[in-house]
């Protein structure tokens, strides 16, 4: 490591430190680099523009985060919420199921963990604390849980973000990423269903079967929005970027016409908003941009992978070591800094060992969602805080089963690499 | 002066707003013109992404305010009132130093491309590139500011805790 690299290195770090935002951190510290290292400091403004001008893929974050904002506008949340609890309320453990089953649903709608917490989570964790139901920090914790879901089921945007560092396809990241999801929402309803008898949790009234079909009809234009993203892509449609397009439409049509629950008002709200987040991911990603080239330069990936092979790791092994580097570094970071300054040093790692990209993007993307709800520095504990003021030590304090079994869901999807690749497979993925 | 900055903010974020709606219909308005028309628009892709560029900037230069950037911020948030004044000095003078020496060397950069218009809609090139022109010039006079209003708190009598944000 050069001497001007470990200058770089430090300015990025104090100044992230001292509570600069990690973008601007990161472009300054790309300029003290080029400064020092007698190069044109014009080349850190050169990738800048050039990187977010050429890639088309980013171009669906910022439509993925209007399609989220406007179903959280709109009454979409609450009409799938109805539709969960006569489908699972009456089982032992009933709003907690329905807490996961909706997560479940609403991750085939967006593609932001942190829209899935603050939208249908907020919902649902007043209807489980209503009445004294669930403690809070139980509900809280549960809803944290389950919106890990929401990035790793199709549409996602960490998923998009990783394509655009490792080169992998969003179209098969996308699918690989519907079996792991699932799995996850199974692992966290079996750990409700356990903790209900501790907690002695009441059941809902079962819904009568003749009212099943008019509360599935109300909710049945939000249910088929997961189904038109995934015919859209697999059916050659649209692009996988152009789906966020789509997504974000479907939406509006739905919360406009359909259920005529968004005001104009609301509306340019909702825009100014998703502009305002839009532009911070953008500025994170752009950023990273011109430090990856800085990296790249230093020949530091090469260096890391020829490391490892002197390690003679198997694959299995190799990826163990991954999960653990990522969960500490989900402790403490943001997951998509991480995605972005973290994967591309370990890409080419993963081609030397044989490691498949798509495996890999989804095993990364599943560590970095149970990051965000990990302490001290767990974003979707702090959102949930944010929006309900339940207080963080009481949801962190019933967080930590599901944390459990989230991780045992991780180890199984690691060891069994078919559970991830068989869609794509299906779908014509040669890895 | 307060009112005129409130209003200038609520102009730019809704022109920050409109880039967005435009990029939702022009994605729209491509999806439609491919597979329903099955005549492919080439300008769409062009325009999305240079409002993209646009979007990311002119956000970052008027909109995104401190605290709706992503920050690490464990730290900043566990230091005393004091320290985190001494801390935001220094991070915005180190900001702005880095900012402005980058200045003139990236606006050479963007005129340099005078000469090429872009493939589609032949759009001058350093049109399209200066928003980051305008970026820099926003971050050095909103950090010189910052730093300004941390060393002087009279002027900013109530740094409460919410204002660290902002």
């Amino acid at each position: 490591m050069s001497a001007e690299f470990t200058l770089c290195l430090v300015v990025v770090f104090l100044l992230a430190a001292l509570g600069a935002p990690v973008a601007i951190a990161m472009i300054v510290g790309a300029i003290a680099y080029l400064a020092a290292s007698g190069q044109d400091v014009a080349l850190a403004g050169e990738q800048i523009i050039q990187g977010v001008y050429n890639s088309f893929i980013l171009l669906a974050v910022p439509l993925f985060i209007v399609a989220a904002n406007i179903m959280n506008a709109g009454s979409i949340s609450e009409r799938l919420l109805n539709f969960c609890v006569a489908i699972v309320g009456h089982l032992r453990g009933g709003l907690g199921h329905v807490n996961v089953v909706s997560s479940l649903i609403f991750s085939g709608m967006s593609g932001s963990a942190v829209a899935d917490a603050a939208g249908v989570g907020k919902v649902v964790i007043e209807m489980m604390t209503k009445d004294g139901r669930y403690k809070p920090g139980y509900a809280a914790a549960l809803t944290a849980a389950s919106a890990t879901i929401g990035p790793i089921i199709p549409p996602s945007i960490p998923m998009v973000i990783y394509a655009l560092v490792s080169g992998a396809s969003v179209g098969y990241l996308f699918i690989a990423g519907l079996v792991p999801g699932v799995l996850m929402g199974i692992v966290l309803m079996v750990m409700n269903r356990i903790q209900s008898t501790r907690l002695n949790a009441v059941m809902e009234k079962k819904v009568p079967l003749r009212e099943l079909p008019g509360i599935t009809w109300r909710a049945f234009p939000t249910l088929m929005m997961p189904a038109i993203l995934l015919y859209g892509i697999y059916g050659g449609v649209t692009t996988p970027t152009e789906a966020a397009a789509v997504a974000a439409s479907y939406a509006l049509f739905l919360a406009a016409v359909v259920y005529r629950s968004i005001s104009w008002a609301e509306l340019v709200v909702v825009f100014r908003q998703s502009a305002v987040s839009s532009a911070s991911v953008g500025l994170v990603i752009s950023a990273a941009l011109i430090f990856n080239y800085i990296v790249a330069t230093e020949n530091i990936p090469t260096q890391i992978a020829g490391l490892l092979a002197t390690w003679d790791l198997s694959t299995f092994q190799f990826l163990m070591a991954v999960n653990v580097i990522f969960l500490l570094l989900g402790c403490l970071l943001d997951a998509t800094t991480v995605i972005l300054v973290i994967v591309p040093l370990l890409v080419p790692a993963c081609r030397e060992l044989g490691v498949d990209l798509i495996h890999f993007g989804v095993i990364a993307v599943v560590n970095l969602m149970i990051g965000l709800i990990t302490p001290p520095y767990g974003v979707l504990l702090f959102v949930i805080n944010g929006t309900t003021k339940i207080p963080l030590a009481s949801i962190i304090k019933e967080v930590v089963p599901f944390i459990g079994v989230l991780l045992v869901a991780l180890v199984v999807m690691t060891a069994f690499p078919d559970l991830v690749l068989f869609l794509p497979r299906v779908f014509g993925y040669a890895g | 002066m307060t009112k005129i900055l409130n209003w200038m903010k609520g102009m730019a974020d809704n022109i920050a707003a409109g880039i967005l709606a435009v990029m939702a219909l022009t994605f729209v308005l491509q999806i439609i013109s491919r597979y329903v028309l099955a005549d492919p628009l080439g300008w769409t892709v062009e325009l999305l992404l240079t409002l993209w560029l646009w979007l990311v900037f002119w956000a970052g230069a008027f909109c995104v305010k401190d605290s709706d950037h992503i920050r690490f911020d464990v730290l900043y948030i566990a230091t005393p009132s004091k320290v985190q004044r001494i801390f935001a000095v220094i991070a915005s003078v180190v900001i702005v130093v880095g900012f402005v020496y980058s200045f003139l060397p990236t606006i050479d950069y963007i005129t340099f491309y005078k000469i090429k218009k872009s493939a589609i809609m032949k759009i001058r090139l350093d049109y399209v590139f200066s928003i980051y022109g305008v970026f820099i010039i926003a971050i050095v006079v909103r950090y010189s500011w910052r730093a300004i209003a941390y060393i002087y708190p009279p002027t900013y009598k109530k740094i409460t805790d919410e204002e660290h944000y902002t």
